[in-house]
């Protein structure tokens, strides 16, 4: 029973936390731009987004001609199922967490991988060159970085010896993590940057090549659940970040709710940050990145971790 | 080694970027907010042309010689005299442009032998349709009056 409640307010907060996102993303690069961004709707355009949504709503779901209809209608409606699973296991304080999931952080992770499943099935079934050479990319990009990210997560786990993310949540209380894991931070930080397919490592919808990249062919409502996703992806990546290296929800003054939403929308601020900074990267270096410096630097990290405990 | 140096100063660059974007995020905007703050234009800038209002006469120069007309290279200006008595002194009457076919180049104002020509400063035009651009030179100093 509880967990149908968590889920529902899962169901009402995300969108509005998408909303509040979109807004955040599009002041930030304005002001980096030295432009106010959004101003129009209400004031400082704090009602922007809903402005969208409500336009995105009212606009006609094409289906292309020869599109495969059965996943190109699937791809959206699968990839929204992620981002709210991904809420389940996080505990946002020690009371405030829908299930302790044993296996917390590996449910995570493959909930994960079905995001890339969704987006190849958008991009196959779309039937156009720019929307699959995106989502193959995607593939690619997100087999890559998903070993220097599990590496960095092991890091964590071998310290804590459990896989529930409120133990290790609660196993930072004297240190964080970040300060005696900071590679395996560094490097968690951008495989989850390149999972989440935000810049620099967006070439999955790099625009100024691919149109759009996978979800070129999808419109309305469809398009607006891509981009759902993306967002609520991005929350759960600065959450778990938040968990396994900013000690969770621990923190002076405020309650522990407080203090893990203000680490976690500074994270995404940090990622937001990181996109209005750096110009994409060429695919090419992307993989050369992940393959000859992240993995093998995860790699030597995890051993010198496990050699450490094993001495100590 | 090599590898290590170039994480390294790779890494340092990074943060270097993040500084400048971070000082820039702080920094007062600098466009302007175009239907609430307006620019004015430069002297040099060119709309389409006008009359300029001469004190003594209270109105425009223009004696309807033609000599813009015939100058334009795309045949922009439509200009029609009136004498009201016979031995007075010719005067324009009507004058039209076709804006969307002006190049701008300055060659009617170069040439009228009164100087009464000059270019507006007006650059907020939109046109629902192709003969809205017909600009009636006359009528609009007539307005501004
Ligand atoms: S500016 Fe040039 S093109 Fe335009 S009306 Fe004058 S002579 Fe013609
Ligand atoms: S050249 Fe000058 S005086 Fe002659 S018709 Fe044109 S505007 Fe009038």
């Amino acid at each position: 029973m509880a967990g149908l409640v968590g889920l529902a307010i899962i169901a009402a907060i995300v969108p509005l936390n998408v909303a509040f996102l979109v807004l955040l993303e599009r002041k930030v690069a304005g002001h980096i731009q030295l432009r106010p961004g959004p101003m129009e709707v209400a004031p400082h355009g704090i009602l922007q987004t809903l402005a969208d949504a409500v336009k995105l709503l009212g606009k006609e779901m094409v289906t292309p001609l020869s599109t495969d209809k059965i996943v190109f209608f699937l791809a959206p409606i699968i990839v929204v199922a992620p981002a709210f699973v991904g809420f389940v296991p996080i505990p946002f304080s020690p009371m405030m967490q829908i299930r302790d999931v044993n296996v917390g952080i590996l449910l995570i992770f493959s909930f994960s991988s079905i995001t890339v499943m969704s987006i190849l099935m958008a991009g196959w079934g779309s039937n156009n060159k720019y929307a699959l050479i995106g989502a193959v990319r995607s593939v690619a990009q997100n087999v890559a970085y998903e070993i220097p990210l599990l590496l960095a997560t092991m890091s964590v786990i071998i310290m804590t010896n459990t896989f529930k993310l409120g133990a290790i949540a609660q196993a930072q209380s004297s240190v964080w993590y970040i300060f005696l894991q900071p590679v395996a931070a560094i490097i968690f930080f951008i495989a989850t940057t390149a999972e989440t397919n935000r810049a620099p490592f967006d070439l999955v919808e790099a625009e100024s090549e691919l149109v759009s990249g996978f979800h070129t062919e999808y419109t309305g409502m469809r398009f607006s659940l891509f981009f759902l996703a993306e967002y609520t992806n991005m929350v759960i990546a600065a959450a778990l970040f938040t968990v396994l290296f900013l000690g969770g929800s621990s923190g002076p003054f405020f309650p522990g709710m407080i203090w893990f939403l203000i680490k976690t929308y500074f994270l995404i601020f940090v990622v937001m940050w990181i996109r209005w900074t750096y110009p994409r990267i060429r695919f090419d270096q992307l993989m050369n990145f992940a393959w000859k410096v992240l993995i093998p630097i995860a790699l030597l990290n995890l051993l010198i971790t496990a050699i450490v405990l094993k001495v100590i | 080694m090599q590898y290590v140096k170039e994480i390294l100063v790779g890494g340092k660059s990074l943060i270097i970027g993040l500084w400048i974007t971070l000082k820039r995020l702080f920094k007062p905007i600098v466009t302007v907010q175009y239907p609430r703050q307006k620019l004015t234009m430069t002297p040099n800038f060119r709309g389409h042309i006008e009359f300029i209002r001469f004190d003594d006469t209270k109105t425009h120069h223009c004696v309807a010689c033609g000599l813009c007309a015939r100058t334009c290279p795309s045949h922009v200006i439509k200009v029609q005299g009136e004498k009201t008595r016979a031995g007075d002194l010719k005067y324009g009457r009507q004058y039209y442009i076709d804006f969307s076919k002006c190049s701008l180049c300055g060659l009617c104002v170069d040439v009228c032998p009164e100087c009464t020509l000059q270019f507006s400063k007006e650059y907020e035009y939109v046109f629902y349709h192709r003969w809205d651009t017909v600009l009636d030179i006359m009528g609009r100093l007539e307005g501004k009056r």
